[in-house]
């Protein structure tokens, strides 16, 4: 069992550490096309990638071994997410069970990384991104937490792989009422987790309305690069357990060469498709004022307490 | 209908009925809120027609269809040209509490309605009485928007989700009120949304506007 | 029989459509008084019907007489005919409008339909449609402060009615899942169904908070005072006279319908709350009124709060002497309103702190304000006197003791504060220096009709010692209620 999910887990992170790149390439794509514009490519944030490992890592003056930890404990992060969430398949650890909190706290790591790597400059505009990203952290956790916890309700634990499992086995519940409350939570924090419009603008100039980017001006070559790809992974990741729970076909249940493959092509569809449909929203979206997020994540928080009330009131048949 | 189907077109519906009021309380723009109100008004015909259908009873279906056309119809209807002659669309300038508080106090509205509809629960086990709490909530939610907001139609909208929060009760408990009641009650509110529009458009060529913070001259 | 259930409902409904016909004109103004004259009349045929052991029904059933709507409806036709003939105006005055005498009209027959239904759901459509006809009665004069008042008025009576109507939901779910679904407080007397007791006790609940919303009384009494001072004074004199106290017969019939199922603890303390409460917010109000008619509004609020006491208290003496005061309060009420109409009208204002020695310069006008005032203090010969000192006697046989004592104390502070502004009004003398009215002779003109308040009056004088025939109908009443628990 163990060595059947380590291998699982070395071919979820293969695979979103090679997709991920090309997700936000085709994301950026799709935005462009939208706009009018030609765009870069898909291809582009790889050719970032290797133009940022290629060149010479500076550090500000002033900062401190956090510049240099922080994008490292980002991607280590980001890749025990993509290892232990159930993109391809539902086998795990005995030990360690990609369970809710684990998943989520694991996350949180990361986001503290970053913040610190803000912070650690000691300029105005990295401790501006770190309290806006801290902020906006702290409100969706709570989101992120209940609406999972929605889901889990019927099922009886906690372990994403098991609620995974679950959905694929009772296909009526992808559609009730509960769970489409839960799955718009779920939603909205992600789009708020990973950066994205209406909370935040990843394409911007501006510094003033920076949240992720004021955090990373800092940073240079190497730790850039870790830097770009851990949030590229965890928008890969998030989206890619966003649609798994919401189409849970393809995945696979058990390990085999076949059911990789059919449970690879169904990831790349259905993370092609929730960030197509996300990148063009996002073209008629217009970022949110700050304080005005709280609203926001106050609302997607009340349909997550509303999904898990929901799920205890109304009696399946 | 199948028990499964059933239960399943119950919570649909309630589903749709506590995300409606939901947004209601969060959006601020009253012409958005008075589509809500439509769609949950039609939500509240659905759930009727289910039953009707589930009980063979012709009666609930005729019911289902007296509330199609008064609360997805009429009402919405009379309330949009109303806002529509008041002005350009209307958003509630200073609720008395803002958007997140309530939100949250909607959570905690929920879990009281829960805790309220216990008693009952000893009507029955089918999907029908476990989603009365759906209807105590909308209850519960009505009075929050009555109690902070200011404009005199959004307290008009807040009677009228308190009002379907009552016909769920209703409709789930006890399949419905005596026809006749059903009549009566259906046609005061009717009415009583008359009144409050002329009140409204008497109020404001008297005051200017139809923000009930101003007033404030009858106290002791 | 059954006609004269059916007669006043209808009657008002085609006077209220028949009004707005023109031939009529001149005569529109009498369109209430003979509307009140009808109900009376087919209530005291009722009554006597009722004596004399018959139940008539009407609509199949859907009206039904016993002792207590007879009386009701008498209570009704009563006052009603007191403050729409005793509140006539001029040829010219407000009340010559269609619109008026058609809401009149229909309020009449929504209060009618109230007490003489069957069947508790249409009571609450009959109180709802009070409220519809009141809502353009009370912000008729279209100024500030009565469309403030018509807003609150609506609002919350809509809302409290809103509630009631949820627990009589509840209710009807309980008789369903009991086996006889029905609304009809005969069938659920005959039949007595085994109804599920936690469901009863939070529809019993729940319809009881939201009728005493409707009767004024505290906490949800706001709407009260602004509604009562604000309205015309014969539509104030018809709202405090008997609409409270039908929105009490409510109460009364809930109160019949769930005490065999849940006991009377949780009704008891509810309306011993409620009535203190009312009590008490008379009690500290009713000093600082600097104006007639809202005086007399906190001063309904306070008998309401005692008829709450009384059907706290229960049993045969308490239940009737509170339909004693029910009817004796409606005729002093309604009068005094009426006459307060005539002061606003001659003095031009109702202000307590502007009005001095009244009884010196209109006698015509103070002298029946005075003896109104009188009777609503519970002084006796007045029959206010009786009822209040019966129902405090009910309620400490009945285990009230410390409840009635309280009650008696604030009843008190508010017969200080009400004489206090009467005397002031009656005999004060005009602080201003007189500029020349020291040569104005009294004028004793009573400037409107006087024979309906000499008659509602002296009715409140005598029926205080009235024996026979009129006690029984009230026990007999009282009996309908349940009143042997």
């Amino acid at each position: 069992m163990n060595a059947e999910a380590a291998v699982l887990a070395l071919a979820q992170v293969v695979a979103m550490v090679s997709l991920s790149p090309l997700l936000v390439g085709m994301m950026r794509q799709v935005r462009a096309r939208l706009e009018g514009r030609a765009g870069a490519g898909a291809l582009q944030p790889w050719r970032d990638l290797r133009k940022l490992l290629a060149k010479e890592t500076l550090q500000a003056a002033g900062t401190s071994w956090v510049s240099v930890a922080g994008p490292t404990v980002l991607i280590v992060s980001s890749l025990l997410v993509c290892a232990m969430t159930p993109l391809l398949g539902t086998v795990t650890f005995t030990s360690v069970p990609d369970d809710l909190f684990v998943v989520v706290s694991v996350l949180l790591i990361g986001t503290v990384a970053v913040a610190l790597v803000g912070l650690d400059a000691g300029t105005a505009f990295g401790g501006m991104g770190s309290s806006r990203h801290m902020t906006i952290a702290a409100l969706v956790e709570p989101t992120v937490l209940v609406s999972v916890y929605a889901l889990s309700i019927p099922v009886g634990s906690s372990v994403l792989s098991q609620i995974v499992a679950a959905r694929l086995d009772d296909p009526a519940s992808v559609a009730s009422p509960v769970s489409l409350l839960a799955l718009l939570a779920l939603a909205v924090a992600v789009v708020a987790e990973t950066g994205r419009l209406p909370v935040d603008n990843p394409n911007t100039h501006l510094e003033l309305t920076m949240v992720h980017e004021a955090m990373v001006l800092e940073s240079s070559g190497r730790d850039l690069a870790w830097l770009e790809l851990g949030s590229w992974l965890r928008l890969g990741a998030l989206l890619g357990l966003l649609s798994t729970l919401l189409m849970p076909w393809g995945i696979a249940t058990e390990l085999s060469a076949g059911g990789l493959l059919l449970a690879s092509g169904a990831l790349v569809a259905k993370i092609a498709i929730t960030g197509a449909l996300l990148a063009g929203v996002e073209v008629f979206l217009a970022k949110l004022r700050l304080f005005r997020i709280p609203e926001l994540l106050a609302g997607s928080f009340v349909l997550a307490f509303l999904a898990v009330t929901a799920s205890y009131l109304v009696v399946q048949a | 209908m199948s028990d499964s189907l059933y239960a399943q077109l119950v919570g649909l519906s309630g589903g749709v009925l506590l995300l409606s009021a939901v947004l209601i309380v969060w959006r601020r723009s009253i012409s958005a809120e008075v589509r809500l109100l439509a769609v949950q008004g039609g939500a509240l015909a659905g759930l009727v027609t289910v039953l009707g259908v589930n009980e063979g009873s012709t009666e609930l279906l005729v019911v289902a269809g007296l509330v199609l056309t008064l609360k997805v119809v009429v009402l919405p209807g009379l309330l949009s040209r109303a806002v529509a002659r008041h002005g350009a669309s209307l958003h509630e300038e200073t609720p008395l509490i803002n958007t997140t508080t309530s939100l949250i106090a909607l959570s905690l509205l929920t879990m009281l309605a829960f805790l309220v509809s216990r008693p009952l629960l000893v009507l029955g086990d089918d999907p029908a009485i476990a989603a009365v709490p759906i209807g105590i909530a909308l209850v519960l939610y009505g009075f929050l928007v009555l109690a902070t907001r200011r404009h005199a139609f959004s307290q008009l909208i807040g009677f009228l989700v308190l009002d379907n929060g009552i016909g769920t009760v209703a409709f789930l408990t006890a399949g419905g009120i005596p026809l006749v009641v059903e009549l009566g009650a259906s046609l005061d509110l009717l009415l009583v949304v008359l009144i409050l529009q002329v009140l409204t458009a008497r109020i404001r060529s008297e005051f200017g506007d139809a923000d009930l913070d101003d007033l404030t001259e009858l106290r002791d | 029989m059954g006609l004269f259930a059916v007669l006043p409902i209808a009657f008002c409904l085609m006077l209220a459509v028949a009004t707005s016909a023109p031939p009529l004109g001149g005569l529109r103004r009498y369109a209430g008084v003979v509307a009140s004259a009808v109900i009376l009349v087919s209530g005291l045929a009722l009554v006597v019907a009722v004596l004399d052991g018959q139940t008539p029904t009407a609509v199949g059933g859907q009206l039904r007489v016993d002792a207590l709507s007879a009386f009701m409806l008498t209570v009704v036709g009563s006052v009603g005919l007191t403050a729409t003939w005793g509140g006539l105006q001029p040829r010219t005055g407000p009340d010559a409008t269609a619109s008026y005498q058609a809401l009149v009209a229909l309020f009449l027959g929504a209060m009618s339909l109230a007490v003489l239904a069957d069947n508790i759901g249409v009571l609450w459509v009959a109180i709802e449609a009070t409220t519809i006809a009141t809502a353009f009665l009370v912000g008729y004069h279209r100024s500030r402060r009565s469309l403030e008042a018509a807003w609150k008025y609506v609002v919350l009576a809509s809302v409290g009615v809103a509630i009631a109507l949820l627990g009589i939901v509840l209710l009807y779910a309980a008789t369903r899942s009991a086996g006889s679904p029905t609304l009809s407080w005969s069938q659920l007397d005959a039949d007595r169904p085994p109804l599920d007791p936690s469901l009863v006790r939070v529809a019993a609940a729940l319809a009881i908070l939201g009728f005493a919303t409707k009767a004024g009384l505290a906490p949800m009494h706001s709407w009260l005072p602004d509604a009562h001072s604000q309205a015309p004074a014969p539509v104030s004199g018809l709202m405090s006279g008997v609409l409270l106290s039908v929105a009490f017969y409510a109460i009364l019939r809930v109160q019949a319908i769930a005490g065999p199922v849940i006991g009377p603890a949780l009704m008891r303390g509810m309306l011993v709350t409620a009535g203190l409460l009312s009590l008490a917010v008379a009690a500290a109000l009713t000093i600082r009124q600097r104006d007639l008619k809202r005086m007399l509004a906190y001063s309904s609020i306070e008998h309401m709060g005692l008829l709450a006491l009384a059907a706290a208290a229960g049993g045969v003496l308490a239940l009737s002497a509170a339909l004693l005061h029910v009817l004796g309060h409606g005729l002093a009420k309604s009068s005094t309103f009426v006459v307060s109409g005539r002061i606003l009208a001659t003095e031009g204002t109702t202000s307590t702190t502007q009005i001095r020695g009244l009884l010196t310069r209109r006698p015509g006008v103070a002298a029946p304000f005075l003896v109104g005032m009188v009777a609503l203090l519970g002084l006796p010969p007045f029959s206010l006197f009786f009822s209040e000192v019966a129902i405090v006697i009910a309620g400490v046989e009945r285990g009230l003791t410390w409840v009635m004592a309280v009650a008696v104390v604030l009843m008190l502070v508010i017969f200080a504060g009400l004489a206090r502004h009467t005397f002031a009004v009656m005999f004060g003398q005009r602080t201003a220096p007189g500029r020349g009215e020291a040569a104005e002779p009294a004028d004793r003109r009573a400037h409107g009709p006087w024979i309906p308040l000499a008659v509602a009056l002296g009715v409140t004088a005598l029926i205080g010692f009235a024996a026979g025939p009129f006690s029984t109908i009230l026990t007999d009443a009282a009996a309908v209620l349940g009143a042997n628990q």
